[in-house]
């Protein structure tokens, strides 16, 4: 068990873990962030994606050990941000359980493409799984998403 | 003064039983007004993404002329003797839901209005509620909480209860408004199983059978009560038809999963050699050899699926000296109350079941097994304990999709159109239990054949090697796939356009022909089509390929619920059986070798991705049908159109995957 810093929606934050915890668990369950899902703890789905550093990561395979020190941002870090209002107009979830990786995986490409084509969000949410069929609508609100940010209507 | 509704069918009943002087709210099973004007509606289902809590609220905010959002959600626990029937499965929500709730709000608008009435002394006939409010051409409008004490005070018994014509609906087939948990989920906020947890309870994983049907002989635990953190390790029997184990419970989840690495169990029984190539093709050597033109004739072998749910199985139980409380996304809370009663020998009363919301179900949540091992777990601990399953767990120890072969042939009339039709089906149960080890019951429903050719489906059960469950389509999922992908390759070895094909063993006037035809108008020369009449409901799907890429370009979907309560929620159902038929057609597949399931997660079990959807067109028609069933409709010709569009392009459809083994 050690003592770890972690920043994280832009707070400082401890954490009593052992080092190699996978940083999901760190989140949901010492720090109270659920938004975060559980879908896998192996990578593959992306309901876990937050952001560290900017840069959609996924906390299921990145340890708390790995994580300190970094900025980490999680669902619960966005207010009212244009890739939410999207979802939210387009009416993109289901269950709704992947969304919030969905949610980060679009605001870090939005964050280093602006006004990506259909290759380039398929390219970034090629990982993210959603079970429910919302792909359509995903592909829609990403779109939006990058109309909102730029300003247009 | 408080309302009871006895009957779930038929004409609603309202009946009014004492309430506490100091309630003044008006309040029935699914309604509920408040002395500020606040409505709460309960739902009675679970939402597992299908949508019914939006339903709900589409349904009320109608019947009480108030806006959507302006509807609280509750979750009724379970108990089918006070909310009628909870499961959600086989595309019954809609149709069970609509008429109780409608009544509980219309029956609130009306007690309302008649206190206005009162209270301008005008007759009840004049007034109507509009935004909140109770209206009179004579009257300065009363917003309801001015009237919630008068109404509350009423005798319901003295009201007539009238339901808004369609005629009248706002909201009801036209409301553009979004899911009612759409802003929880968007914010992280939204609470599925694990988040419903009670503060302070603990966590448990499972280590489960490596092989098919192994059991714990022997368990070294030391290791793992050595962990910090870890508190008990718990052998788990099988529940009903799930699968033993053995159980970590711990404080953190990260800290059970370490306890499950040191468990060393020794697993004995089972069917360690099993392989689902070797099931398949027991299955096919069980069909019977068809008489006539082999030409005419099709054998279709189609594979075990899994569920995999977004959110990963799991539940939450309290088992205290008074009773047991469950927390867990399920679909039949009532029906996991009656289990644990009889298991645990307790009254009913003393079980309360707390449906959460559910990250996806698909027919997987309407097992109970992760409920009765949390109660196991709570039991051995004292405590409130959660079970997590992990994603490796839920792959390799579903309750699979059965496999199926099946054996389609016809006679051709001169016109190249069938004129007979035979079905044969081999396959296993869904369940060891009643009824659905009944080859009548496989054969009700699955055998929905829409078209006007006389035939006939005969079954033939054989005992399931692994647990089998509903998955999406149930067995229309196997049968109509089937039946559709052998109707065109009919259709295309005579040159015939699919469409018309299909148009001309359609009845004029028929809600499919009417489907089909509005679907047609929206995409010109598909390459693969099919139909399926079910639940009250009709859907016809097109659809068109890039058989080189490999890839589905675009599905659109004509179809007839009678009454699309809340037409986003409908266009995704849609939407996402499209999905679930591109993922079973290009793909997606379990198998087992070895006595194990082969795939562990979304990396081998291949689901399709952003990548692979095509373009979706949902078209709503029309009709003055009832109010018909939707979540199982639209995937078994989905899939049979997409597969039926390679075909047209490649070798004919043999099963599922496309142009991949099977098994």
């Amino acid at each position: 068990m050690s003592r770890y810093r972690l920043h994280v929606n832009g707070r400082r934050r401890t954490v009593d873990v052992p080092g190699e915890t996978p940083l999901l668990w760190a989140l949901r369950e010492e720090l109270g962030l659920t938004g975060p899902r559980y879908g896998c703890g192996v990578g593959a789905c992306g309901a876990c994606v937050s952001l560290i550093d900017g840069a959609a990561a996924r906390p299921c395979v990145r340890s708390v050990e790995d994580a300190a020190g970094a900025r980490i941002t999680t669902i619960e870090g966005l207010h009212d941000h244009p890739v939410q209002r999207a979802w939210l107009e387009l009416d993109v979830a289901q269950c709704g359980y992947c969304q919030p990786g969905q949610i980060m995986s679009t605001v870090a490409l939005l964050a280093e493409i602006p006004d990506p084509d259909d290759e380039q969000i398929d390219r970034a949410l090629r990982d993210n799984v959603c079970r429910c069929g919302t792909y359509p609508r995903i592909r829609a609100a990403v779109r939006r998403a990058a109309e909102i940010v730029r300003g247009d209507r | 003064m408080t309302i009871t509704r006895r009957g779930f069918l038929g004409a609603a009943l309202v009946v009014a039983v004492p309430a506490p002087a100091q309630d003044q709210q008006i309040r029935t099973v699914f309604v509920r007004v408040d002395a500020r004007g606040r409505i709460t509606a309960t739902v009675p289902k679970p939402d597992t993404g299908q949508g019914v809590r939006t339903m709900a609220a589409v349904l009320v905010a109608e019947e009480l002329a108030v806006e959507v959002a302006d509807v609280t959600l509750e979750q009724a626990p379970g108990d089918p003797a006070t909310y009628g029937p909870q499961a959600v499965a086989n595309s019954t929500s809609s149709r069970q839901m609509a008429e109780p709730l409608r009544t509980a709000a219309a029956t609130a608008r009306c007690l309302l209005i008649a206190a206005a009435a009162a209270r301008w002394q005008v007759p009840v006939e004049e007034c109507t509620a509009r935004q909140g409010r109770v209206r009179h051409p004579a009257h300065a409008a009363l917003p309801y909480r001015s009237l919630v004490p008068a109404a509350a005070a009423l005798d319901p018994a003295t009201v007539a209860v009238t339901l808004t014509p369609p005629e009248r609906w706002r909201l009801i087939g036209r409301t553009r408004a979004g899911r009612s948990d759409a802003r929880d989920i968007v914010t992280g906020r939204a609470r599925y199983g694990a988040e419903s947890a009670p503060a302070g309870s603990l966590v448990a994983v499972v280590a489960r059978p490596p092989w098919i049907g192994a059991i714990p002989d022997t368990v070294d635990d030391s290791a793992t009560l050595a962990v910090p953190g870890v508190v008990a390790v718990v052998r788990l029997a099988a529940p009903g038809a799930g699968q033993g184990g053995v159980a970590v419970v711990a404080d953190r989840t990260a800290t059970a999963l370490r306890g499950r690495e040191l468990l060393k169990v020794a697993w004995t029984g089972g069917t360690p050699a099993a392989d689902s190539r070797v099931w398949l093709d027991a299955l096919e050597a069980a069909l019977a050899a068809v008489p006539g033109d082999p030409a005419v004739q099709r054998v279709y072998r189609l594979p075990l699926l899994a569920h995999a749910p977004m959110e990963p199985m799991n539940a939450t139980a309290h088992v205290t000296a008074t009773g047991v409380k469950v927390w867990a996304p399920i679909q039949d809370p009532g029906g996991v109350r009656t289990q644990l009663a009889r298991a645990l020998a307790l009254p009913e009363a003393q079980i309360d079941v707390r449906p959460t919301l559910a990250g996806g179900g698909f027919g997987r949540r309407i097992e109970t097994d992760a409920v009765f091992e949390a109660v196991a777990c709570s039991r051995a601990a004292g405590q409130p304990v959660s079970v997590r399953w992990t994603r490796d767990d839920d792959t390799r120890h579903d309750s699979y999709r059965p496999m199926s072969v099946h054996r389609l042939s016809a006679t051709l009339g001169a016109d190249g159109l069938p004129v007979g039709r035979a079905h044969q089906v081999v396959t296993w149960p869904l369940s060891v239990s009643p009824p659905f080890a009944s080859p009548v019951v496989v054969k009700a429903s699955g055998d929905h054949f829409p078209y006007a050719v006389p035939g006939d489906v005969t079954v033939t059960l054989r005992p399931a090697p692994l647990r089998t469950g509903f998955w999406r389509g149930v067995y229309a999922g196997q049968f109509g796939y089937a039946e559709e992908c052998f109707l065109s390759e009919i259709a295309q070895a005579g040159g015939h356009d699919q469409v018309e094909f299909r148009r001309r063993l359609l009845p004029a006037g028929s809600r499919l022909r009417a489907v089909l035809d509005a679907a047609a108008r929206s995409h010109p020369d598909p390459d693969g089509v099919a139909c399926h009449l079910d639940y009250g409901s009709a859907v016809a799907v097109l659809a068109t390929v890039d058989a080189a890429a490999r890839r589905v370009r675009k599905v659109t979907a004509a179809v007839d619920v009678g009454v699309p309560v809340h037409p986003s929620g409908v266009r995704a159902q849609v939407e996402g059986a499209v999905l679930d038929a591109v993922s079973t057609v290009l793909g997606a597949q379990i198998t087992v070798r070895d006595g194990a399931v082969v795939q562990s997660s979304f990396r081998d079990y291949a689901w399709a991705r952003i990548t692979d959807c095509p373009a979706i067109e949902v078209v709503l028609v029309g009709s003055d049908a009832p109010i018909g069933g939707l979540g199982e409709l639209a995937y078994p010709p989905a899939a049979a159109a997409i597969a039926s569009a390679f075909a047209a392009y490649g070798g004919p459809v043999t099963g599922m995957p496309y142009g991949v083994p099977v098994g």
